[in-house]
């Protein structure tokens, strides 16, 4: 039963994602400013979203690893599991922003990078995940999860700076276009192709999470089998 | 379709392409990672139904 749920939701996930495609070249009209380089929007702004909600996963995580790292530690791997998880999958999205962005920027701006209050803040981010993902990967010993958590919430400080970052300094990157100021929004032929895209990078963000996640409490499982196995030897 | 144009098309796919290379790079890692611990689970004798989540 559970693999015919996981069968079904990943053919969703890759229909959403044909769909999605099928919606922002061919659907999707040309933007009248900046041509054909706009559709460039239906990939980037969705990973850069969603990769604030995937951080948000780590945020949770990391608060729930240390509120029961004493109490309870077999809940707290759960949560550790999740926090290592969403740091990684937003990683992975974030990474995707910070690359689509420079290319759609080199068309529109005519440079790769510019030192902007958005471009900067959301590089700031990545770096911190990266260096949760490094301290994760090398770090050893009993403190290692507990400094993780501790990271994961400092960095999930900056989610919210990035957020504002267009709006409350106006640089280079262009004003939001949701919640934005008066006047800001996007015509409807083009939403309805963003949120198709915005759903199925969602559920594929979903789905490579849930694997993740099943893949962080097997190694749990493993590192107590090890131990037990060398108590034992 | 002028010079301008088909720059514009080929940012375009270069973007979808990067998108498309990262994710599924990530998912082969992914993979990779899946199948030694299959391995290391069957060596130690670790059932994942056993211990459950």
């Amino acid at each position: 039963m559970k693999k015919i749920a996981i069968g079904l939701y990943v053919s969703v996930t890759v229909v959403l994602l044909i769909w999605g495609y099928y919606q922002a070249i061919y659907v999707a009209p040309v933007d009248a400013m900046q041509g054909e380089i706009s559709r460039i929007i239906y990939y980037h702004v969705p990973h850069a979203s969603l990769s604030f909600i995937f951080f948000g996963v780590s945020l949770v995580g990391s608060i729930g690893f240390l509120a029961f790292r004493r109490s309870r530690p077999e809940r707290a791997q759960v949560f550790d599991a999740w926090a290592l998880s969403g740091a990684e999958i937003g990683v992975v999205f974030c990474t995707v922003a910070l690359t689509t962005g420079p290319i759609w920027g080199r068309r529109a701006w005519g440079i790769w990078w510019t030192w902007d209050a958005r471009l900067t803040t959301t590089l700031v981010l990545w770096l911190i995940y990266v260096s949760y993902l490094l301290l994760r990967r090398f770090a050893a010993g009993p403190q290692m999860q507990t400094l993780a958590a501790v990271l994961g919430i400092f960095g999930a400080l900056d989610v919210p700076i990035v957020y504002m970052s267009n709006r409350w300094w106006r640089t280079q990157h262009p004003a939001p276009v949701f919640g934005g100021s008066e006047g800001s929004g996007m015509d409807p032929s083009m939403l309805s192709p963003f949120l198709w895209n915005m759903l199925a990078w969602f559920a594929w963000g979903v789905l490579i999470l849930g694997i993740r996640f099943a893949a962080e409490r097997q190694q749990q499982r493993i590192a107590t089998a090890e131990a037990k196995a060398a108590l034992e030897a | 379709m002028n010079e301008a144009a088909i720059l514009d098309h080929q940012f375009r796919v270069a973007a979808y392409v990067v998108t498309w290379v990262i994710q599924l790079g990530y998912v082969a890692w992914l993979t990779m990672k899946w199948r030694a611990q299959k391995r290391e689970a069957a060596r130690l004798g670790v059932d994942r139904a056993k211990s459950g989540r």
